[in-house]
């Protein structure tokens, strides 16, 4: 068995390239663990405790500074606890031969949506649907970058709570925050601004991975004594990584994203076909 | 609010993180305390949490008792969050729409939280 303190000090590494490349600590996470010789459901099992962790500590920030949008991440959560449940209810029937294939699967998924992704300038939704205002889903923040008042409106609530379900399967089927996917849809589907969408779906992030958790618990894969370390190790490596990530340009923060996510992703891949 | 939900989400982080560090300090300087692997076998958080304050009733305080409270507290912090959240909709923001879809998800975590 793995011990605390090289939990420890993979977690440190993990929280660090994850939140210097901006994808968070269990992408890292849980191949690092399951090649130290960890069991997958136990490595995602650990690994989405820890997600509770670091996203807590972050939104504290963003909600304070209401750039956080608690409606629309009210609304979007009560799909993804739902698909969170149902996705750590699959990974405890699974075989770990597919659960390899399934995360190399999702990481070389984000690798192409990385690479194809173009950042487009984010435009006011001009319709907003009936549902989408019914369900009250508009704001406004301060951005200190322009020093105004940035007024926004969601659109297509219909289609991004069915599709926030799918975000929360592959988070607790994996021990994963999945905030990339997230991400993407607030921006593609419902079209919030960036930074309310990073910011909600940080909130969205904590809750999802308490509803996976609770599946994990209850089925006696959660070790307080391994979990101990492996919480303390992702919260430091994700306070460090963020000091750099600050200082880092927008394309060598991309690159980084790409190598790791493309490396990882093909490792887990290869072991998962290979196992027996 | 926005300042009261941000307060519960740090206190909560930080408690848990000082819980845990006091506990593996105290354990790596007091090995005889105990085996440091322990699983939880299929217990729900309300067993958890309960064991845990027996524990600490009977004054048996131990680094183990530290990181399992510690956990816990991590546990229950975006529990904490959405239960304030709810307050603020159905009694400060007066939103039964979004005091109902907060009053689900807060159903559905307690459920897989505390009763299976």
């Amino acid at each position: 068995m793995t011990s605390p303190a090289t939990l420890f000090a993979v977690s440190v590494v993990a929280g660090f390239v994850g939140a210097m490349s901006g994808m968070g600590g269990g992408v890292v996470l849980v191949p690092t663990l399951t090649f130290l010789g960890l069991d997958i459901k136990h490595a995602i099992a650990l690994s989405i405790v820890s997600v509770i962790a670091t996203s807590s500590g972050s939104a504290s920030a963003y909600v304070r500074d209401r750039i956080t949008n608690l409606k629309v991440g009210m609304f979007l959560e009560m799909f993804t606890i739902l698909g969170a449940l149902a996705g750590a209810a699959i990974t405890l029937v699974s075989g770990q031969r597919y659960l390899l294939i399934a995360f190399g699967v999702v990481l070389l998924a984000s690798w192409v949506s990385m690479f194809v992704r173009h950042r487009e300038v984010w435009r006011p939704v001009a319709h907003q649907d009936a549902l989408s205002r019914w369900l009250e889903l508009s704001g406004s923040y301060h951005d200190p970058a322009i020093g105004e008042e940035i007024h926004y409106r969601a659109t297509r609530a219909w289609l991004g709570g069915p599709l926030m379900f799918v975000a929360g399967l592959i988070a607790g089927l994996l021990g994963i925050g999945a905030g990339a996917l997230k991400v993407l849809i607030h921006d593609l589907v419902m079209g919030l601004p960036p930074k309310v969408s990073t910011t909600t779906s940080n909130l969205i992030i904590g809750v999802t991975a308490l509803a996976g958790t609770s599946v994990y618990l209850a089925a006696g894969l959660i070790d307080p004594g391994l979990t101990a370390p492996v919480i303390l190790g992702i919260v430091l490596g994700a306070f460090l990584g963020t000091r750099v990530l600050v200082r880092l340009s927008n394309e060598a923060v991309r690159r980084l994203f790409l190598v790791v996510l493309g490396v990882l992703g093909i490792e887990m891949l290869v072991r998962g076909v290979l196992s027996p | 609010m926005e300042a009261l939900l941000g307060k519960v989400l740090l206190l909560g982080v930080l408690a848990s993180l000082a819980m845990t560090i006091a506990g593996l300090v105290w354990q790596a300087i007091a090995p005889e305390h105990g085996e440091f692997e322990r699983t939880v076998a299929g217990v729900n958080l309300y067993q958890f949490i309960l064991e845990s304050v027996r524990a600490l009733a009977a004054g048996e305080l131990r680094p183990s008792l530290m990181i399992d409270l510690g956990i816990t507290i991590m546990l229950l912090t975006p529990y904490a969050r959405v239960l304030a959240s709810m307050v603020y909709f159905a009694f400060v923001d007066r939103n039964p729409k979004y005091t109902v879809f907060t009053g689900f998800v807060l159903g559905v975590l307690t459920y897989s939280l505390f009763l299976r």
